[in-house]
């Protein structure tokens, strides 16, 4: 369609709101409510501008000329216009500069000041405001209102996580339609009417896993991070866009760093991939980075004592005592949220040093690699018909939202010049949802559930079972026996229904994620099942880099070289990055037999206890790199400028350690070690772009490693996904505030039985490890089960506690 | 007045032709005429009965249409339109929803037809939702019209009881049942589609259209809205036929309907006149005059711009267009008038106070303008304290109002304060610069 915007004319797509006409003609408009990603709703009346079309004869159909020019006659709206509102017509006209609508502007500037409290020198916001910009660009810069201003609470907890303050608030009501349009979880509404609205909760803070986006959409100070609040000013910030580690979904962050400390993160925008959106655990769970107990030098043992040395003097001793150990008995363990750089310098060290003990952790049983078609989230996001087995809002939280757009039925939005639309008209507030095409299933009631038309609680650790009696409703016409109906969890019809569903969808996909990896034959099942219905899979691993560093093959030799045996006496020495198996006594033992233990780690933990020599590692924040997400997309992890001592990454060790070796490593530094994925990828990692790069789906790994699977497995505990990864949480207050300790989830009965109570802290042997929790009683949790989130050293599956090691640490009420 | 001795016969523009007859309000204030019995025993029902057991669904679409009745509510939309506008039946649930929620201030027709002849809106809504097809109606009432609510329910249980209401109606397989909900004292829940969101629970905040209701109306559901005196109008529509209907009014404005007066007048009420009979028919025959000098008078509810009581003003038509050509408009018909002796600046004040206390908070210009700066300067005028500017303010104010909120509110408090500038500027005038009103009679209304 052809409109015109003062003088630009311009070709645009039917549909497109005139705000994006305007922007998309290189012109401004101010506006406050509008949001990229979610329904225009004219609230603010900034955006006005005069808008005229020309008309049809009715009778004729020619379009009505203008008598004296000739040209058709355009007919203005009587009154100015939204143009967030207003849909572009054949023709249309937009005027942004006449007197008419700047004075109109002007007014309402005026009126969008009057009830706030310009507290800009003390405003969190100040310097990034769109109010401030707007006011500034648009506004007479006097105030003729003489009155008091509305006084409201300046500092309401909205939440631990998030402070609210009233005077600021320009009632956009972004925040408010945010939360029932992303996540559909309806916790905050306005209060009041008129003059005196106010947005607010029920009173139980923001139950909800993606609360701190509304402080990125906030217009103004009025939402902030309660993590930065009154920490810097945003001019003082370094702002670094990078990719987040917390989960296997890639999204993008900005990392906002003052004076060597992280202050906030914000999310960043990937139209591709997480759109604006992060998750809370990406967003607040970055202080255990600048924590107390950080380790910022080398240490080496010294008559017992770990003792500060150089990265020289603790990588000599490294190599003086690998000279007494002979190859391959020596292990090489990544954590799984390292960088390929990272992974390519481990590599690099373990073939000099030819050892076939080499691995990354958690890695599930099965490969976290998709076989068949792959899903990208756009497939995600614009599917007909899905499938997820797991807990995708734990687990990698940027799926949830995405299948949420699913759910809107409306295709992500083409980028116009200007970039995401501004105001995308096919987006409405309290949308019906299609929750019909959504199955979820999982082995206990989880979040997604409540969006889902069917929702399947199949047995305990039934995945196989589960799984293979869906295969076999697909493929094959018999009956399915007793046990397979009970293993289906749902009745067979209802099953039937779900295959016929995914059938005859255009673009199924299948989500699937640590359940299904436990078990190889699981995983084998819902690939199995993907082919049977012509449905694309997505795999959700456990971390961000588990799909790269088995794609690279950081993987062992031979299955008696994994990681779990290396740490039970497979190896006689171990380098270690990130992580902590001496948590469990029984490995801790087998770790005191050791020859040389050398533990790269950000804290003092039970592993470093027993280290001959202690490594500073930077943290996911501090890294250049490349990570690949679930999707296999590369994308790029940047550093940004925080103090972390003489933190290396594993390519800093590598380079450090090869120096000492007497070798030059692939993988010494980050450029040698993209040199190296050039060749063994064929990708060119240099300046990868921000949204990261699609590479042609590698599904087939450099190393596979073959797995016994395992006998009927049961217990009596299920590691499961969690956001708020438990490792950092003692050193993340303030989401630890928000979403309560590590939580010992169990059916209420069961908690009568064991006379526990929500709230009581607990100290488990859970698998041999002591693991403390804090009880959480829910009905969500099936009898005879309990939750507990899992680590890397404990990764999901079902496992076995000794009830009798239970212990009741206090029965202080939980916080959150 | 009597037909034309030849050709057409002339329009019935007064209520004293002999030819009118009073319709809607002709059982209003006799006792007893709430009850089922009385309704069916003045041929109550007998239009929904025509229409239903009767007439196709295009044919009553048709006679609304040829009636010539336009919404009653302050909009003016032709009904047999609005009621065509519903998408073909397609199996999804559809609602007729009548707007009683009556608030505008000088308006008070819908509550005494819902008092004494709730019969009569059942009836109406019975012919709409057959229209319609919907099977669910619901009256969204105002929630201080208590009376109202209790007769509307006994009479709902009685019609229910009388089989008027429920399955197979008048032995056809159309089915309708009605359903009653209270306000809860917002202004703004009487405009469509904040009704809408207050009926399914949510907060009363007008919603974008397009979509219109009868795309996307009460649970996003096909739903068509009418208030009260549509739907009663529509009960004589069915019963005398269209031509009956149009016989009556003027060019663009057919038929009966209700018009209020209140303020210093003889007998302040409610009186049905055919559409085009002039105010000073209103005020002076049927209202019996004004009991003290008047000044001003505002022509149909608070939201409409008053105009001066003047000769010029009085003999003109109360219709929908003849209004809109003095700059007013004919709203609800609430006409009410405001004495000399009444200080303008404090007859706005309150008027603007209850539109302050209504707004509900969306959109700025609303939130801002008509709920906290021109009350303020209002307060600020009358306590003495206006200053040279202050009126000039107040008019550019009141412009960055008007045409640019997201609902009618807004102009709703803007085009009366504009008209009372327009017309009384000098009692504006004087205010701020004596620091009292010309009239100081503040606590007028309360003596
Ligand atoms: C602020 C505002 C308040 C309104 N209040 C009422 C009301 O109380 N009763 C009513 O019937 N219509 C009211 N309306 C008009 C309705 O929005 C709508 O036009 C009407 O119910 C349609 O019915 P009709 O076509 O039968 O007139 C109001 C409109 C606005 C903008
Ligand atoms: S708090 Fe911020 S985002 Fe929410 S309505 Fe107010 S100004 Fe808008
Ligand atoms: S009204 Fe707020 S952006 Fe258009």
């Amino acid at each position: 369609m052809k409109v015109k915007v003062n003088d630009t004319e311009l070709e645009l797509a039917p549909g497109t709101s005139a705000i994006d006409a305007v922007f998309a003609a290189g012109y401004d408009v101010p506006y406050f409510c509008s949001q990229e990603y979610m329904s225009p709703i004219g609230a603010c009346r900034m955006c006005l501008a005069k808008v005229g079309a020309p008309r049809q004869d009715r009778a004729t159909g020619e379009w009505i000329l203008d008598e004296e020019t000739g040209e058709p006659k355009i007919f203005y709206f009587p009154t100015l216009m939204a143009t967030c509102t207003t849909a572009i017509m054949e023709g249309m006209v937009i005027d942004t500069l006449s007197d008419e609508v700047r004075g109109a502007q002007n007014g309402m500037v005026e009126f969008t000041l009057i009830n706030h409290p310009l507290d800009c020198p003390v405003c969190d916001k100040g310097g990034a405001c769109e109010l401030q910009d707007r006011a500034y660009e648009y506004g007479s810069g006097l105030s003729r209102f003489r009155f008091d201003k509305r006084h409201q609470e300046k500092h309401h907890a909205l939440s631990e996580l998030i402070t609210l303050d009233r005077e600021r608030c320009i009632h956009c009501k972004r925040c408010v339609r945010y939360f029932e349009e992303v996540p559909g979880d309806e916790v905050l509404d306005f209060i009041e009417r008129g003059g005196h609205t106010y947005i607010g909760t029920l009173g139980e803070g923001l139950p909800s896993n993606f609360t701190g986006n509304i402080t990125d959409i906030c217009p103004v100070g009025a939402l902030l991070d309660a993590t930065s609040r009154f920490r810097g000013r945003n001019w003082e910030y370094d702002h670094t866009r990078t990719t987040g580690l917390d989960d296997a979904s890639g999204s993008a962050i900005i990392v906002d760093a003052r004076t060597g400390r992280i202050e906030r993160i914000k999310a960043a925008l990937n139209a591709e991939v997480n759109k604006s959106w992060i998750d809370d655990g990406t967003r607040f769970g970055h202080e255990y980075v600048d924590a107390e107990d950080r380790i910022k030098t080398p240490l080496v043992r010294k008559e017992g004592e770990l003792v500060p040395v150089t990265w020289e003097e603790a990588t000599g001793y490294v190599k003086a005592k690998l000279e007494g150990i002979a190859d391959k008995e020596l292990g090489i363990v990544l954590r799984a949220d390292a960088t390929l750089e990272e992974g390519v310098a481990a590599k690099a060290l373990a073939d000099h040093l030819q050892t076939g003990q080499l691995d990354h952790c958690p890695r599930p049983k099965a490969s976290v690699l998709p076989e068949g078609d792959a899903a990208r989230f756009t497939d995600l996001a614009t599917a007909d018909a899905i499938f997820v087995i797991g807990d995708v809002s734990e687990e990698v939280p940027a799926v949830d939202l995405r299948i949420k757009d699913a759910l809107k039925g409306v295709s992500p939005p083409a980028s116009l010049p200007h970039g995401v639309p501004i105001a995308d008209l096919r987006l409405k507030e309290r949308m019906p949802r299609k929750a019909g095409l959504l199955t979820v299933a999982a082995p206990y009631r989880v979040d997604l559930m409540r969006h889902a038309g069917r929702s399947v609680c199949y047995p305990v650790g039934g995945e196989t079972a589960f799984l293979s009696a869906l295969v076999k409703l697909a493929t094959v016409e018999d009956e399915l026996s007793e046990e397979e109906v009970a293993a289906l969890g749902m009745p067979v019809d209802e099953g039937r229904a779900l295959i016929e569903r995914l059938a005859q969808a255009q673009n199924a996909v299948i989500v699937y994620g640590s359940f299904v990896l436990a078990s190889p034959a699981a995983r084998n099942a819902v690939i199995a099942l993907a082919k049977a219905v012509k449905a694309k899979v997505m795999v959700m691993g456990p971390m961000a880099n588990s799909y790269g560093l088995e794609a690279i093959g950081v993987m062992p030799s031979h299955a008696r070289y994994s990681y779990q045996q290396m740490i039970r006496g497979g190896a006689k020495a171990l380098i270690l990055s990130g992580l902590d198996p001496a948590q469990d006594p029984s490995v801790a033992e087998a770790l005191k037999d050791l020859e040389l233990l050398v533990v790269h780690h950000h804290f003092a933990n039970a592993t470093t206890a027993l280290a001959d020599v202690v490594l500073p590692a930077k943290t996911g924040y501090e890294k250049d790199g490349t990570v690949v997400n679930l999707e296999g997309r590369y994308l790029p992890v940047r550093s940004a400028p925080v103090d972390g001592g003489q933190s290396e990454d594993f390519t800093g060790l590598v380079r450090y350690l090869g120096e000492a070796l007497g070798v030059r490593l692939d993988g010494r530094s980050t450029r040698s070690a993209k040199r190296a994925l050039n060749h063994l990828l064929a990708v060119d990692l240099r300046d990868l772009p921000d949204e990261g790069l699609l590479a042609k789906a590698k599904s087939r790994p450099l190393r596979r490693v073959s797995v016994k699977e395992q006998e009927a497995v049961s217990g009596n505990v299920l590691l499961v996904p969690s956001m708020v990864r438990p490792e950092f949480v003692s050193r993340n207050p303030q989401l630890r505030a928000a979403f309560g300790d590590v939580a010992l989830c169990l059916h209420p009965d069961d908690a009568d039985q064991m006379k526990l109570v929500g709230g009581e802290r607990v100290r488990l042997s859970v698998d041999g490890t002591l693991r403390k929790a804090t009880v959480r009683v829910s009905e969500t949790v099936p009898q005879g089960i309990m939750l507990l989130p899992a680590t890397p050293e404990q990764p999901v599956g079902l496992v076995s506690a000794d009830l009798a090691t239970l212990v009741k640490e206090s029965s202080e009420l939980e916080v959150a | 007045m009597s037909d034309a001795v030849m050709g057409e016969p002339t329009p019935i523009i007064s209520r004293k032709d002999p030819r009118y007859q009073v319709t809607m309000y002709r059982h209003v204030g006799v006792d007893g005429a709430w009850t089922l019995d009385y309704y069916s025993s003045h041929g109550g029902y007998r239009a929904a009965k025509k229409a239903i057991a009767d007439m196709g669904v295009p044919d009553v679409i048709a006679e609304m249409k040829a009636s010539g009745l336009r919404g009653r509510g302050g909009a003016g939309f032709p009904t047999g339109v609005k009621w065509s506008f519903m998408p073909p039946v397609d199996g999804r649930q559809r609602f007729i929803v009548c707007n009683a929620d009556e608030s505008e201030p000088g308006s008070f027709k819908d509550r005494y037809v819902m008092e004494d002849d709730p019969h009569q809106l059942i009836e109406g809504m019975l012919i709409a939702g057959y229209a319609i097809q919907a099977s669910i109606g619901f009256i969204y009432i105002r929630g201080e019209y208590h009376l109202a609510y209790e007769r509307l329910l006994q009479a709902i249980r009685e019609a229910r009881e009388a089989g008027y209401l429920g399955s197979n109606l008048f032995d056809t397989d159309f089915s309708f049942d009605l359903v009653v909900h209270r306000g809860a004292g917002a202004y703004i829940c009487g405009e469509e589609t904040a009704l809408m969101n207050s009926l399914e629970g949510l907060r009363g905040n007008p919603r974008l259209k397009p979509p219109f209701p009868a795309q996307a109306g009460v649970y996003g559901l096909p739903t068509t809205i009418n208030n009260v005196t549509s739907f009663a109008s529509a009960v004589h529509i069915i019963d005398k036929g269209a031509a009956w209907f149009s016989a009556m009014g003027t060019e663009d404005s057919k038929g009966t309907k209700l018009y209020q007066i209140s303020g210093p007048v003889a007998r302040p009420g409610v009186y049905e006149l055919p559409m085009g009979t002039t105010f000073r028919e209103l005020i002076f025959d049927w209202g019996g005059g004004p009991s003290m000098e008047i000044k001003a008078f505002i022509p149909g509810g608070t939201s409409t711009p008053m105009l001066p009581f003047s000769d010029e003003y009085l003999d003109t038509p109360m219709d929908y267009g003849s209004l809109a050509k003095l700059g007013t408009m004919l709203g609800t018909g609430g006409v009410i008038l405001i004495p000399k002796e009444k200080c303008m600046v404090d007859a706005m004040y309150n008027i603007v106070r209850f539109y302050a206390h209504e707004s509900c908070g969306k959109c700025t210009p609303c939130r801002e303008g008509v709920s906290t700066w021109l009350p303020k300067m209002y307060q600020k005028l009358l306590a003495g304290l206006g200053e040279p500017g202050d009126l000039e303010l107040m008019e550019e104010m009141v412009t960055n109002m008007r045409g640019t909120a997201f609902c009618p509110l807004a102009d709703a408090c803007a085009m009366p304060v504009q008209a009372s500038f327009k017309h009384f500027r000098p009692e504006y005038e004087y205010l701020v610069e004596h620091g009292e009103p010309m009239y100081p009679k503040r606590s007028w209304w309360q003596e």
